[in-house]
């Protein structure tokens, strides 16, 4: 059971990047993105591809970040200026990062188990090997939820909120809507890149399909961590992406033990989500029925 | 300060659906001009403002703002200096954002917006007086959310927004239209109150007669996407809402009847 929580605690904080990144999309920005499930084994290519040659790990996360952004970047570039609906405009991205991807790793995987990664230079610089993992992704994790809160509360940061929550009113008061969306979309991949190279560090490889089901994953998390704690402030709606990280990769360690195949878990995650979003709506149907069987009655 | 030259908008162009909003419309507005727009629906006022704003390009003519051309500046450009109130009052605010975050985003309507905070005491403090001079009594509810917010108070407080920065022209999109008689007089008295003390140059749409007759130092009836009628000084001072009808039908070349109905609901 204790290694099953700390098992969920490291994947829930490293794949927590990528949930904080899907809630700059989904949560700020109102953009449905899909282009995370092509970033974030993009973040993992170039990063294993760096290491893997040798390359430096620190510059190896900083390329998989600087690829992310430019991925995110494509899909706002593609709504705003080339006017596709943003649903479609992440679709193509995500397509075309399927191929681009392929060529950065030039093969469907690469293993990383006797590559130098992060791990490697935090475990000689005297990091216990049963800890390193935990350390430097809850470390990450919380700085950059941290960074995120505060960049949130930056007159830009206002701009970009007003952008998601109320475009017109958005324009009306000067704010480049239309930037906004390419910077947010940046932002966001950026984080999901950053995460798919940790994650490849973190599993020992980088696998061409590793990305299928990021955007539902991270729905799933950002979802279940608002209905556990509401959204009162930036801080506490970051935190929950992270907490619900956490509970969703909880229940996928679960449900494994349970004795469900890796290979059901994205049916598994898809139901989950299905009930999560429909919730609410299920809570007012009740409601109202009640309500109205209530009226009836008098 | 503000021109418009041979402007014309023609929705849905080269179709069947063909329509001509604006016909070439020439205005000149002074500084400091107060002025209210009446015409029954489909007259072309909404897509005036909507023009001047930048939510529409013209397919022909010029505006000109301080005699700078801005028929090609892009709408958020053109807010740096144009304030706007919309019908909705969904429109005017972000929802899930405070009021005081609302408030900051107008604060920077006119500058670049950089890394610094949004928010700080000081700027809280001057939110804070701002809001308590029109005694709608939000001035202690800074921190909470928009969304929980009255049309009423959305409006009143998408006004204190459009005027946060002086803008160098308020546009006013029949911004009472959606309230209950008595909140709209009180949005039409913090209306007149903003726009005088501060002096701002307006444009403002309304379907009330005797509202159109009584702010503002001149009327404009827009009627087909032309202006009709143009009154201002004394003639505005003395009009009546008979003889405004006289001028309609002696303009328009038709009688007022529906057209009365459309503007004479004026219960307010």
């Amino acid at each position: 059971m204790f290694g099953l929580m700390i098992t969920a605690l490291e994947q829930g904080l490293v794949f927590g990047i990528m949930a904080l990144g899907v809630y700059i999309t989904f949560k700020v920005l109102d953009f449905p993105d899909l282009t995370v499930d092509g970033s974030f084994p993009l973040g993992a290519a170039v990063a294993s591809i760096i290491i893997f040659n040798n390359g430096n790990p620190l510059l190896a996360l900083f390329f998989a970040t600087v690829a992310g952004i430019t991925a995110g970047c494509i899909t706002g570039l593609l709504n705003t200026r080339a006017k596709i609906t943003g649903l479609l405009s992440s679709i193509l991205t995500m397509t075309a990062l399927y191929s681009i991807n392929l060529r950065i790793m030039g093969r469907a995987n690469v293993t990383l188990l006797n590559s130098r990664t992060i791990f490697t230079y935090l475990e000689e610089w005297g990091v216990p090997h049963s800890w390193v993992f935990l350390a430097l992704f809850t470390i990450a994790a919380f700085l950059i939820k941290s960074l995120l809160d505060c960049f949130l509360k930056t007159q830009i940061g206002f701009a970009l909120r007003a952008t998601g929550d109320n475009p017109e009113m958005a324009r009306a008061n000067g704010i480049n809507t239309d930037t906004m969306k390419i910077l947010g979309l940046s932002l966001s991949n950026g984080l999901v890149a950053l995460s798919g190279a940790l994650v490849a560090q973190y599993q020992g490889f980088a696998d061409i399909g590793m990305g299928i089901g990021t955007i539902v994953a991270g729905l799933a998390s950002v979802i279940i961590g608002e209905m556990m704690l509401g959204e009162r402030s930036i801080g506490v709606a970051t935190f929950a992406s992270l907490m619900g990280s956490f509970i969703y990769r909880l229940s996928i360690g679960i449900a494994l033990r349970l004795g469900f195949a890796a290979t059901d878990l994205k049916l598994l995650t898809t139901i989950l989500v299905i009930i999560a979003l429909s919730t609410p709506k299920i809570r007012n149907l009740l409601r109202s029925t009640t309500s109205s069987a209530v009226s009836n009655g008098n | 300060m503000l021109e418009l030259k041979g402007v014309t908008k023609i929705f849905n162009a080269g179709t069947v659906n063909e329509n001509v909003v604006l016909r070439d419309i020439n205005l000149k507005v002074d500084e400091g001009d107060f002025i209210s727009i009446i015409g029954s629906n489909g007259a072309g006022k909404s897509t005036l403002l909507n023009v001047i704003a930048g939510v529409y390009a013209v397919d022909k003519g010029t505006i000109l703002l301080d005699g700078r051309d801005i028929t090609r500046m892009p709408e958020h450009e053109r807010a740096r200096f144009i304030g706007r109130v919309f019908q909705d009052p969904m429109k005017g605010t972000a929802p899930s954002m405070t009021i005081e975050e609302n408030l900051a985003i107008a604060y920077c309507r006119s500058s670049r917006r950089t890394l610094k905070w949004g928010l700080n005491n000081k700027l809280r403090e001057e939110f804070r007086q701002k809001l308590a001079e029109t005694g709608l009594g939000l001035e202690n509810r800074l921190n909470y959310k928009v969304k929980l917010l009255s049309g009423g108070q959305r409006q009143a407080l998408t006004l204190i927004i459009a005027t946060m920065v002086k803008p160098k022209l308020l546009l006013l999109d029949e911004h009472t239209a959606a309230l209950d008689p008595s909140t709209a007089r009180q949005i039409n008295n913090l209306t007149e109150e903003i726009v005088l003390q501060k002096g701002i140059t307006t444009l403002m749409i309304t379907h009330n007669m005797e509202h159109a007759i009584k702010m503002g130092n001149r009327l404009i009836m827009m009627d087909k996407g032309q202006i009709i009628l143009d009154i201002k000084g004394s003639d505005k001072a003395s009009l009546t809402v008979n003889e405004l009808v006289d001028m309609f039908e002696e303009a328009a070349h038709r009688k007022f009847d529906e057209d009365r109905v459309m503007l004479r609901v004026s219960n307010g």
